[in-house]
């Protein structure tokens, strides 16, 4: 009889009727867990540097407890040594020491308040690791590819030995703290990966060799956790299903199946189904990898064992995962980067509430954070990380109630209006167009998964009709609509202006703006200069490409994608180098004649560049209303790219902090 | 004002070769602080060939991202073999690699080479130049040997000095 932490009764919520299988309940090892949703443990670097547990950690993980509505809830994994050699994140959580407990016990005791399963997850960071120290450790000194992560040294068989047993000391602390479900992490390039693969292990003795010898250290864990864990609680392994790692002779896709065996037979008691080492030089998990592209990797997975498979990976909706579930081909659906960006997202979809779910855009942001030791944050939603602050998470009423008008039915305009209304405020959102929107409606048109951004609108769209905002669609804010309605505030959210560029050959050279390129109203010929190599830009000149344009990318900054995060920014300069685009940088564009353009470098070189077609994606600050609003004394705040053109994030963050404010 | 295109690539010219040369002069004017600071007892050429490996072994860490095996031994060591010709390149030379007889041989070819004449300025011998340039080329080797567990080596097989005729380098495996 499988043992039953809390009674969850589903009959009632819409969500268990649309997806029927994500709320059937399983069993894991001898746990009963009332229906198929985990959270899949993420790093957060909220913690303390000294790995103790933190009020924001303890408050982040609570929220996310509440999301899963009943399933499994994962904290961040821990490092487990002193020395800090598995150390990855400058906030991870440690349990190197009995001392942690008490604050691990925080975790669990906030996950179980809200009737969820605690999941504990034992993380030494290997090739990835030692953030604090000089050298990290491995089963093999082999270098680094990437220089941000340090120098590998190899471990002795004794001190293989003692990294077995600190698995197995932290796993009895987190039993002792309270969690339910114990888990080893064995991905992306972490210690246990770096065991397993035949790219980083080059032993020769028993923890080395054939994939029987390096998963060896892994089968020894998996015992010796069991045995600490006892018959009641499961342990579970995160294992790559396939490494990607084929250009420096990582394992094959069958050894790796072999590994899911190995662990089965060991005790495991499920398995998570990972793909992809950070060292890899395939994207994974990136917005341009269309969504359920790897889910028939835990089918394969489940052809190879017989316990429970879990799988995240660009599954951000419900419809797939129950289908998956309902076929026999996936028994989890982990949700990672969708419950930092919406912590309740698996709850509106047991309650009905889709509609209100802001999807995450698969930007990588969050993930970038944590390489550059800083705190967890998302590109779309404002109040991640700041769930320890009931104030900027959940804003109080307003002391007065306004009558706020805010110009530009945009992202920043949207976030703002719906904010400020949910505190009292009266909201009237305008926007010279007939649509919602902004300057995504025609964001949205760029390639390679841009249209998923557009999912950010809609939510904001919700949210707006339930807080009682009030829209004027086809409507400017002009100097007289100002002065006729008199409101208490102005939010000006208008968007960007696009810098304006002198032509000296009169209509010869054609001069056209990037909205009406990305909505297709402009005439676009076949050899086009881009002029701003920031996002706008970048997403033009790749729509332009796959229509077949020969197009050259001209923008001032230094780098093309200043505004893009750096992982992600790799994809773009990949695909622009595929796509024949042509990029100066640094650059300004001197001259506009019948020829095209003459470019001149920040140190004075010039050249000419031939082109039927210039597209002003340049943006500038937009504050054309500034001076009207505060003639009239009226409080006046500019948001998004209005204020300084930057990216989405901005402009929704941007909306959310004036929201709160006024 | 229209583009003199004569012009433009002139100073674009000269701003290139001025760099390079500055890039030389100065490895060797650091050569002489070194040196300096090594005292009387101290070989310069041991100082130079020093330099050159931990010139070689951080170089060696910027083409790990660019190693590939996904086209086997054979190119694999040709895509290694232009890396280090490509190398020779920014530092001024004119070099090429060419593939050997014998499999996962690889020949680099360097026909034009600046640094003896910078050498030449310092008091520096002929003899160091083509040692360094070897020295650094088997520094960048050592990880990429770990990394792609292979055992790769590098061997002067010809020196020319002042620049002229043919340097030639033989890149290969190791039995």
């Amino acid at each position: 009889m499988a043992k039953t932490l809390f009674e969850w009764d589903y009959s009632e919520y819409p969500g268990a009727k649309s997806y029927p299988h994500l709320f059937t309940p399983i069993e894991v090892g001898n746990l009963f867990v009332p229906n198929r949703i985990k959270y899949a443990a993420t790093e957060e670097n909220l913690n303390g540097l000294d790995g103790f547990i933190t009020d924001s950690g303890v408050e982040y993980m609570r929220q996310r407890a509440r999301g899963v509505v009943g399933g499994l809830c994962f904290m961040q994994g821990v490092y487990m040594d002193e020395a800090g050699k598995g150390q990855g994140y400058v906030g991870q959580a440690a349990a190197w020491d009995d001392k942690f407990i008490p604050g691990l016990a925080r975790i669990a005791d906030a996950i179980h308040g809200e009737k969820a399963i605690a999941g504990f997850q034992l993380m030494d960071c290997g090739r990835v690791g030692a953030v604090e120290v000089e050298s990290g450790h491995g089963p093999s000194t082999v270098p680094q590819r990437l220089r941000i992560f340090k120098p590998m040294y190899e471990m002795t068989p004794a001190e293989v030995k003692e990294m077995i047993q600190q698995h197995v000391d932290a796993a009895r602390r987190g039993v002792e703290a309270g969690f339910d479900v114990m888990e080893i992490s064995g991905i992306v390039g972490y210690l246990i990966s770096n065991f397993i693969s035949s790219y980083t292990n080059r032993r020769t003795d028993e923890y080395g060799g054939d994939i029987r010898g390096r998963m060896q250290a892994v089968v020894e864990i998996i015992q010796g956790v069991k045995e600490v864990c006892g018959p009641d609680i499961p342990v579970g392994i995160r294992l790559c299903s396939e490494e990607l790692l084929d250009d420096v002779r990582g394992n094959t896709p069958e050894e790796s199946m072999e590994t899911y065996k190995m662990a089965e037979e060991a005790g495991a008691d499920y398995i998570s189904c990972t793909l992809g080492w950070q060292e890899s030089i395939y994207p994974v998990i990136s917005r341009d990898i269309p969504m359920g592209n790897w889910v028939h990797l835990a089918k394969r997975a489940k052809e190879h064992v017989k316990i429970p498979i879990q799988m995240a990976y660009r599954m951000f909706k419900p419809g797939l995962p129950n289908e998956k579930i309902g076929a026999n081909e996936l028994d989890f659906w982990e949700i990672c980067r969708s419950m930092i960006a919406d912590p309740l997202m698996p709850k509106k979809v047991a309650e009905g509430r889709e509609d209100e779910i802001r999807h995450c855009v698969a930007c990588n942001l969050c993930l970038a954070r944590l390489f550059r030791d800083a705190p967890m944050t998302c590109y779309i939603n404002p109040v991640c990380a700041h769930e320890a602050n009931p104030e900027f998470a959940d804003p109080p009423a307003a002391e007065e109630e306004k009558e706020i008008i805010i110009a530009g039915a945009g992202p920043a305009g949207l976030e703002c209006a719906y904010t400020a209304a949910r505190r009292g405020h009266e909201v009237h959102v305008y926007d010279k167009r007939d649509v919602i929107g902004g300057t995504l409606n025609e964001a949205k048109n760029a390639p390679y998964g841009d249209d998923e951004l557009w999912t950010c609108i809609e939510y904001q769209q919700t949210m707006c009709k339930k807080a009682g905002v009030t829209f004027h669609l086809g409507t400017e804010v002009t100097a007289d609509l100002i002065e006729e309605e008199m409101p208490d505030s102005v939010v000006l959210a208008t968007g960007p202006a696009y810098s304006k560029i002198e032509s000296a050959a009169g209509d010869s050279a054609k001069l056209v703006n990037l909205l009406d390129v990305m909505n297709g109203q402009a005439a676009v010929g076949e050899k086009v200069v881009v002029w701003g190599n920031r996002k706008p830009g970048i997403g033009c000149a790749l729509h332009l490409a796959q229509q077949g344009k020969k197009v050259t990318l001209v923008g001032k900054d230094k780098t093309a994608g200043f505004d893009v995060n750096p992982s992600f920014k790799w994809r773009y300069v990949l695909y622009m180098r595929q796509n024949g685009i042509v990029t100066y940088n640094d650059v300004d564009i001197e001259e506009v004649n019948d020829e095209g353009i003459v470019v001149k470098s920040y140190d004075g070189y010039r050249w000419p560049v031939k082109c039927d077609t210039i597209v002003a994606a340049q943006r500038e600050p937009n504050e054309s209303l500034k001076k009207v609003v505060q003639s009239e004394g009226i409080e006046l705040f500019v948001i998004g790219d209005a204020l300084i053109p930057r990216n989405l994030s901005s402009a929704i963050h941007d909306g959310y902090r004036i929201g709160m404010r006024i | 004002m229209p583009v003199d295109a004569e012009k433009e690539i002139t100073k674009l010219y000269r701003a290139l070769h001025s760099a390079q040369d500055e890039i030389g002069k100065t490895f060797y004017r650091w050569r002489q602080v070194a040196v300096e600071f090594a005292g009387a007892d101290t070989n310069p050429q041991d100082v130079a060939l020093r330099a050159a490996e931990v010139f070689g072994k951080d170089i060696g860490k910027s083409i790990l991202p660019r190693m590939n095996w996904l086209k086997g031994e054979e190119g694999f060591m040709m895509i290694l073999g232009k890396a280090l010709a490509g190398l020779w390149n920014t530092d001024g030379g004119q070099a090429t690699a060419e593939k050997g007889e014998n499999p996962g041989e690889v020949f680099i070819k360097c026909s034009r080479d600046p640094w003896p004449s910078w050498a030449k300025q310092f008091g520096v011998s002929m003899e160091e130049v083509a040692l360094c340039r070897e020295r650094m080329y088997q520094a960048v080797l050592e990880d990429v040997s770990v990394f792609m567990n292979i055992p790769l080596k590098i061997e002067l097989q010809k020196a020319i000095s002042r620049g002229q005729g043919e340097t030639v380098m033989r890149l290969y495996k190791a039995e």
